[in-house]
């Protein structure tokens, strides 16, 4: 709860039209893997993914892959603290993710 | 002491007047990332409006249903009392985007008041992270609603229209009791005919229900199996209802 407070400003500057656009990610290991879908069910044939840290400072971006699937290492040092994963298609359809610790160290089986 | 009486009496007919639900009522219906990943489901087996509880047994079966993958929960579930009686809780963590069916299968429950057994097939809808994929599921449960009306993320005032069936088909002219879950108790019937409303589905299954206001509202279909259930050695009807409970939201302005 204490980090989605932390998250709550990014979270605030998003567009507020973001519902075309269904970003979910989730964690198997080391690795993160982020699932953007419309809600159509059709995937998106590009785009860019931001991964920022709790501080709101951006780790990467990288582009949307085949079936609206992105998968990245998880940045070391980020486990106990989470990233906030935002995914821009075009102008009005973004949306984004918080991936808290909790949800981190569930897809790690440490929870 | 007459007005005692009839008092005693007025409280037996409004208990036996009144319909049986089997009902699974989640924490939350339409759970945002913001929510958390975890929801609190109870069990229960009730007259939902009067606030009055039944013991609902262990259950046959309980599962949640998730991109046409059927999970059993029964293991998870744990005591609990509701409306003063036996019942079941759980928590589910909701691992992925989409809609979750929760479905209970009681055991049959004999019902000497109406001379039957009752079984309620009774399921409600859950839709995680903003994701509303495979809200018109259908379990293929002996009997069933099947939502035409996505069954969360309705106002107060919408319509719900569902199919009945029962063994895969449709049944024309099925009866649905229609009632509200007077959680808070303050709600106030003004004929006890309005407790349970009962409405007829279509010629094709359909039926169509207006909720007045916001809460959970409890629609079951009943229908009679086509095999009786035996009791002391003799053959008793068996209710077969088909349970939805559906959310409704208050209409909000700022």
């Amino acid at each position: 709860m204490i980090r989605a407070l932390a998250f709550a400003l990014v979270v605030a500057a998003l567009p507020v039209a973001a519902h075309d656009l269904r970003v979910f990610a989730s964690v198997s290991g080391q690795t993160v893997t982020v699932e953007s879908t419309f809600s159509s069910g059709r995937t998106p044939t590009g785009g860019a993914v931001r991964v920022l840290d709790a501080d709101n400072v951006l780790l990467m971006t990288l582009e949307i892959g085949a079936e609206g699937k992105t998968q990245f290492t998880l940045p070391e040092g980020t486990a106990n603290t989470g990233l906030m994963i935002e995914v821009e298609v075009n102008e009005g359809h973004s949306d984004y993710w918080m991936l808290t610790p909790d949800d981190i160290a569930y897809g790690q089986g440490t929870n | 002491m007459k007005t005692l009486m009839t008092a005693a009496a007025l409280a037996a007919f409004a208990t036996t007047a009144t319909a049986h639900y089997g009902m699974i009522i989640p924490s939350d219906n339409m759970v945002s990332q913001e929510d958390g990943r975890s929801i609190d489901l109870t069990l229960s087996f009730s007259h939902p409006f009067e606030g009055v509880g039944m013991v609902l047994e262990m259950p046959e079966a309980f599962t949640v249903t998730h991109g046409g993958e059927t999970t059993d929960l029964l293991d998870t579930l744990e005591d609990t009392q509701v409306m003063d009686h036996a019942g079941f809780a759980t928590e589910y963590r909701l691992e992925r985007p989409g809609t979750h069916v929760f479905a209970l299968t009681p055991q049959p429950y004999w019902e000497p008041e109406e001379d039957a057994f009752i079984t309620h097939f009774t399921k409600t809808y859950v839709s995680a992270y903003g994701d509303d994929e495979g809200w018109d599921a259908e379990l293929g449960l002996k009997t069933e609603i099947v939502p035409l009306s996505k069954p969360f993320a309705l106002w107060e005032g919408n319509l719900f229209q569902g199919i009945v069936k029962l063994d895969g088909e449709p049944v024309p002219y099925a009866e649905v009791e229609v009632e509200y879950y007077n959680e808070d108790g303050s709600a106030v019937a003004p004929s006890d005919l309005m407790i349970t409303q009962t409405i007829k589905a279509d010629a094709d299954g359909v039926f169509s229900y207006a909720v007045p206001t916001a809460g959970w509202w409890g629609f079951a279909a009943l229908n009679t199996a086509a095999e009786p259930m035996q009791h002391d050695g003799e053959d008793k009807a068996h209710e077969l209802g088909a349970v939805i409970w559906v959310h409704f939201e208050p209409w909000a302005t700022e």
